[in-house]
């Protein structure tokens, strides 16, 4: 009797037949919990700003109520580290979302396999109900494929001329307006003990960002109309000349070479970067006293005569697995229209597509911001250029790659003229390309 | 009989062959499965079902996407050893693999004299040995994460301690990360930091396997301090340093977060080991083909070194 009791109050009958029970409930919630969730509209952010934005952003999320019929939305914030995967697994196993941010070209990409569902019908609705005429111009156009919109603009980054106002002082210059003068704006600065060509070229870096804009500065860029490489031109190569002088007139830091955007930032704040080519949110990632010191330049003149400048239009796309295409879209309008807090309230998120966010009174009170939309954006094109301003899927392979930061590092380090990198860089994206 | 042929008796009997050879092979008396030995099998089934699951089906389906096109959302189609020959014939790939040939020969070597060392140095008797041990095995212990950014904040700028250290010193700007040939040393110092603790336990526990009475006849016998470390520290050892020298090796070939966090491969791809770059391709690159066909051919690299050092344990034990 006592080899049926496994504890003094449980028998070893009772005991299988708990385990049966758990193992039914289990099941049962499986079923009815994973058609449950399936039912509401899964939203995936990546956490765009500081730490205000996530908690804000799913706040406005849950906020959605949505018409009879349609899926409530539910919401999940994706960290950086792995994004790509967690995304791949996800969408490649049906469990991913039905609305997600992500990489600048991960639409692009997902649209190759099938993945996406376009966003025509949703900028159809959005032109009836004024949504469509808000965004800013050009953002738009550099989602569409040959398919249709692949994805939705939703916040921009871009590589404007950062300077620090009190160095610049300091050395009795002026902010430079073309390339002759950053040289001239430079070599002051060099007098003082301040680099004028602040970057950072390490593999946590955004160096090849920063010269991508200068070849697009100069008319050049990586990419011809039939969106193909073609990287070997005399505008980059002139390019590249200019950013070689820089180095060897001494205006970079030789360590630039393998600086991660910490250590960027460090100089920065060192007050040893007098100017350089950054994200738009640069001050508010140096924070503190310095934050007040650094001002956006308007766009200087390339040696071409033209302007141009490198920008990325991060997006929101939809997904084909998705419990509702119709309540996919309708989420998005409404998070469309309730987004502009995350803006206003200073979240640190990249900048607005929208003209109503760009125009509120909380938006136009910092000046590097309006800079930015102001003035370098009428001038900025994407990875695309300068064949075109739409995205697609190759452009991954440029797109913040090891490729790239190779090609940066072995032009900032002299060891390749800007021809052989040039070179070396169209060959390899020629062998990668798919 | 010849005293030749009585030592290879001797020799024979040692081995456990009998003097006149091995003679026929005896057939094992065949076993009938007892209810205890099924028993067994039947408690081992689910375990190594679980154990295939896990690593035959990831190696099988690793080895099928090896020869394909795929990348991370797509399969891709099936294009043969394309993606071997590809890599055998990429300069990257051959710059990757020196590099890493010399950084596991610098960790392994590296770690294993430093370690040696402070494990002689600290063998019974040191004061405060216990306290020191536990010093230096904090590079081993502390997170490689913050090593690295430690590393990183010691070497990084003009304005970093170590760089303004060495200006004092009269060497000037000495650019630790950005120049392609200091980088590689300042990764494989890195490396030694962080693993000559693990080498010092190992160390420190086989030199007290080792009889002191050894030591005393060496010393009556009159060998000096390094012909006593030559001639019978070493040879005494040699088996837990072989197997010391399979674990480093394995650590080292395998070494991601030592490299990607301190340099990330980089400047213009120094730094850059096989399985920085098999991640590389994989991950940022997203050519899954090629990528999984590196860490193939490192797998098979990293067999055969294992196995060739198994062998000289095995040796060793003879001896």
């Amino acid at each position: 009797m006592t080899e049926d009791r496994i504890s003094g109050t449980v028998s070893r009958r009772g005991l299988l037949a708990g385990a049966g029970g758990i193992a039914a409930l289990a099941a049962l919630s499986a079923c009815s919990g994973g058609g449950g969730t399936s039912k509401t509209i899964k939203f995936w952010n990546m956490p765009w700003g500081g730490t205000a934005f996530s908690p804000l952003d799913q706040k406005i999320t849950l906020g959605y109520k949505p018409a009879a019929g349609l899926p409530a939305a539910s919401y999940q914030a994706v960290q950086w580290a792995n994004f790509t995967t967690t995304f791949a697994t996800a969408v490649v196993s049906k469990t991913g979302p039905a609305v997600s941010s992500g990489s600048g070209t991960q639409a692009f990409q997902f649209a190759k396999q099938n993945y996406i569902a376009y966003a025509d019908g949703l900028l159809e609705s959005w032109q009836k109900n004024g949504l469509y005429d808000d965004f800013l111009p050009g953002v738009l156009a550099s989602m569409k494929t040959d398919k249709g919109y692949v994805a939705v603009p939703y916040n921009l980054d871009m590589r404007v001329l950062w300077y620090r106002k009190s160095l610049l002082e300091r050395a009795g210059v002026n902010p430079p307006t073309d390339w002759q003068s950053y040289l001239d704006v430079c070599a002051a600065l060099k007098k003082i003990g301040v680099f004028g060509f602040g970057i950072a070229s390490g593999a946590q870096g955004n160096g090849s960002q920063a010269l991508t804009g200068l070849l697009i500065n100069n008319g050049g860029g990586l990419f011809n109309a039939e969106q193909r490489p073609d990287c070997v031109t005399s505008a980059n190569i002139e390019a590249l000349e200019f950013v070689v002088e820089l180095v060897r007139k001494g205006y970079m830091d030789p360590g630039s070479v393998s600086y991660s955007d910490t250590n960027e930032q460090s100089q920065w704040k060192a007050g040893k970067f007098g100017m350089g080519f950054e994200t738009p949110a640069l001050d508010q990632y140096l924070g503190g006293a310095v934050q007040a010191d650094m001002t956006v330049a308007a766009p200087i003149t390339g040696a071409r005569g033209g302007q141009g400048a490198l920008y990325f239009p991060n997006n929101i796309m939809m997904y084909r697995n998705t419990p509702s295409q119709q309540g996919s879209e309708a989420f998005l309008t409404y998070y469309y229209r309730n987004m502009a807090p995350l803006w206003t309230k200073q979240t640190g998120v990249g900048l607005p597509v929208l003209k109503s966010i760009a125009a509120t009174s909380a938006f136009r009170s910092d000046p590097n911001a309006v800079t930015a939309i102001d003035k370098w954006l009428p001038i900025c094109k994407t990875w695309a250029a300068p064949g075109g301003d739409a995205l697609f899927a190759n452009v991954s392979l440029v797109d913040s790659t090891p490729l790239m930061s190779t090609f940066a590092q072995s032009v900032l380090s002299l060891r390749a003229t800007p021809k052989e990198a040039l070179t070396t860089l169209q060959n390899t994206l020629t062998s990668q390309w798919k | 009989m010849t005293a030749d042929s009585l030592m290879e008796s001797v020799r024979k009997a040692r081995r456990g062959v009998g003097i006149a050879g091995p003679g026929r092979p005896r057939r094992a008396p065949r076993r009938r499965p007892t209810t205890r030995g099924m028993t067994f099998v039947l408690f081992a089934v689910p375990s190594v079902l679980l154990l295939l699951l896990l690593n035959l089906y990831p190696l099988l389906y690793a080895g099928q996407q090896s020869l394909r096109n795929g990348s991370l959302v797509d399969a891709g189609s099936f294009v043969g050893l394309q993606n071997y020959t590809g890599i055998l014939t990429s300069q990257s790939f051959w710059h990757a693999t020196e590099f890493t040939v010399v950084f596991t020969l610098v960790g392994v070597f590296g770690s294993w004299a430093v370690g040696l060392g402070l494990a002689l140095l600290l063998r019974p008797g040191v004061p405060a040995r216990g306290a020191l041990k536990v010093l230096l095995l904090l590079p081993w212990v502390v997170p490689i994460v913050v090593s690295s950014t430690s590393w990183n904040w010691l070497l990084a700028t003009p304005q970093s301690p170590v760089p303004l250290l060495a200006k004092h010193l009269g060497f000037g700007d000495v650019l630790f990360l950005a120049d392609p040939a200091l980088a590689q040393v300042t990764v494989c110092a890195f490396k030694v930091w962080v693993s000559f603790p693990f080498m010092m336990m190992m160390m420190a526990s086989a030199l007290t396997s080792v009889d002191s009475t050894i030591y005393e006849a060496s010393r009556v016998d009159g060998a000096s301090g390094w012909q006593t470390f030559r001639l019978v520290t070493l040879p005494l050892i040699a088996r837990p340093t072989y197997i010391s020298w399979i674990l480093m090796t394995i650590f080292c070939v395998n070494d991601f977060p030592t490299v990607f966090l301190l340099t990330g491969g980089g400047p213009v791809n120094s730094t850059q080991t096989l399985v920085v770059l098999a991640y590389t391709t994989v991950f940022q690159d997203f050519q899954t083909g090629p990528g999984i066909a590196i860490a193939f051919l490192m797998t098979i690299v990293l067999v055969a070194v294992s196995v060739t050092l198994y062998r000289q344990i095995r040796k060793a034990r003879i001896e």
